[in-house]
C-alpha cells in the first residue's frame, strides 16, 4: 500500500481529480517526501482551502501527509513600483 | 507619467464575489488602468465571467483583460469574452487598445499566448501533427502580439504595454519545476515584444514563480499572479521614453545669437 511507486501514483491521481473537480486547482505542489507528502500553494478562497484539504485528505488517506494552504491576499498595495 | 494597475489569476468562482471589490474600489487613487492577466475565473463558465464582471463592473478606471487557460476550460472563451465586455471590459486576443492618460497615450497589446517552452529547451513545428498544432498555435499568438503592439507604434503611442497570460519569459518562473517551464510559456513571445519595442510586458500563469525578469531587449517583465504578488494587483509607474526636448524660441534665439 504504502511502497514508493504506489505513492506516487496517488499522488498523481490527487492532482488530477483537483483538477478535473469543483477547484479547478492546477497551481499547487503535491511532492512525495520519503515519510511524508507535502502540499503546498495558494488558493483564492478559504471555501477552496477547506475543498483541498478535504480532497487531499481523501485521496492520501492512510499517508502523513503535511499541508501548507494558504489563501490568496486582497489588500491593495501600499506603494507602486517605479519603472524607467 | 503612467499608473499601471495589474493583477492575474484571480481565479474567481461563485463564493468569490466581493472579495477583490473593496481592493479595486482604491484603484483611482493609485492607478490609471487596471490590467487583468488571465485565469479570471476557476473553469471558464459563463456563471463565474459573471462573478469576475460584477467585480470590476463601473470602476472609475479603463479595465483590460486577457483570458488565460482556465478561462478556456469550458470552450466558451467567446461567450466568457461576452460578458466581461458586457461590463465594460476591454478583453483582448490578438488586438491592442489605447487609453489616454493627461493627453498621454498608452497602448496596451494582448493575447492568451501559449507553451512551448524558452530557447535551447522548447518544443518546434515537427513530427505529428498535434505537436506542430502547439507550437503554430504559440507563434500565431506572438505573431498577433507583435502584429498589435506595431500598429499601436504606428497610432502614436510612445508608451506600450503588452499583455499576456502565459511568460514571454524564464526568469518570471523561478520557483516552477523547471520540468514544466514549456507548459508556462513560450520565447515566441518575449521575441514578438522585442521586436518592437514595450515599456512593460505583463503576464500571470505562474503560481509558484517571481514577480521580476527581463526580455533579452531589456523590456521589463512582470509576473503578476495574485499567489506571486501577493496583494489585489500592483502598481507599476511608467515614464515613458525620453524624447528630445523641442527647441524653444529663445534656445533658438541663444544659438542663432
Amino acid at each position: 500500500m504504502n511502497d514508493p511507486a504506489n505513492i506516487e501514483y496517488r499522488i498523481a491521481h490527487l492532482q488530477e481529480r483537483l483538477a478535473a473537480e469543483e477547484q479547478g486547482e492546477l497551481g499547487l505542489r503535491v511532492e512525495n517526501r520519503g515519510s511524508s507528502v507535502t502540499v503546498a500553494g495558494t488558493v483564492s478562497t478559504a471555501h477552496c482551502r477547506e475543498e483541498l484539504l478535504r480532497t487531499v485528505r481523501e485521496e492520501l488517506d492512510g499517508l502523513t501527509v503535511h499541508c501548507d494552504i494558504v489563501v490568496a491576499e486582497t489588500a491593495a498595495p501600499d506603494h507602486p513600483e517605479e519603472l524607467s | 507619467m503612467i499608473r499601471v494597475a495589474a493583477v492575474g489569476d484571480i481565479h474567481m468562482g461563485l463564493d468569490s464575489q466581493g472579495v477583490l471589490r473593496p481592493a479595486f474600489e482604491t484603484l483611482p487613487d493609485c492607478a490609471d488602468l487596471l490590467l487583468l492577466a488571465g485565469d479570471l475565473t476557476r473553469h471558464g463558465t459563463p456563471e463565474e465571467a459573471r462573478v469576475v464582471a460584477k467585480e470590476v463592473t463601473d470602476l472609475p478606471v479603463p479595465v483590460i483583460a486577457v483570458l488565460g487557460n482556465h478561462d478556456h476550460h469550458d470552450e466558451r472563451p467567446d461567450e466568457v469574452t461576452a460578458i466581461l465586455r458586457d461590463a465594460g471590459v476591454r478583453v483582448l486576443e490578438g488586438e491592442g487598445t489605447v487609453v489616454e492618460v493627461d493627453g498621454a497615450r498608452l497602448g496596451v497589446a494582448g493575447t492568451k499566448g501559449f507553451g512551448g517552452g524558452f530557447v535551447g529547451r522548447c518544443g518546434s513545428e515537427f513530427g505529428e501533427r498535434m505537436m506542430k498544432d502547439f507550437i503554430r498555435y504559440t507563434r500565431r499568438r506572438a505573431d498577433s502580439l507583435r502584429a498589435s503592439l506595431t500598429d499601436l507604434a504606428e497610432q502614436g503611442c510612445e508608451t506600450r504595454v503588452a499583455l499576456t497570460h502565459f511568460a514571454p519569459v524564464p526568469d518570471t518562473l523561478a520557483g516552477e519545476p523547471l520540468e514544466i517551464y514549456p507548459f508556462l510559456g513560450s520565447y515566441l513571445l518575449a521575441e514578438a515584444v522585442d521586436a518592437v519595442g514595450a515599456d512593460l510586458a505583463v503576464h500571470g500563469h505562474a503560481h509558484a514563480g517571481t514577480e521580476h525578469g527581463m526580455t533579452s531587449g531589456g523590456v521589463p517583465v512582470r509576473n503578476v499572479a495574485q499567489p506571486v504578488i501577493r496583494k489585489a494587483f500592483n502598481v507599476y509607474h511608467l515614464r515613458g521614453r525620453e524624447h528630445p526636448e523641442p527647441a524653444t524660441a529663445a534656445a533658438s534665439a541663444d544659438r542663432s545669437g
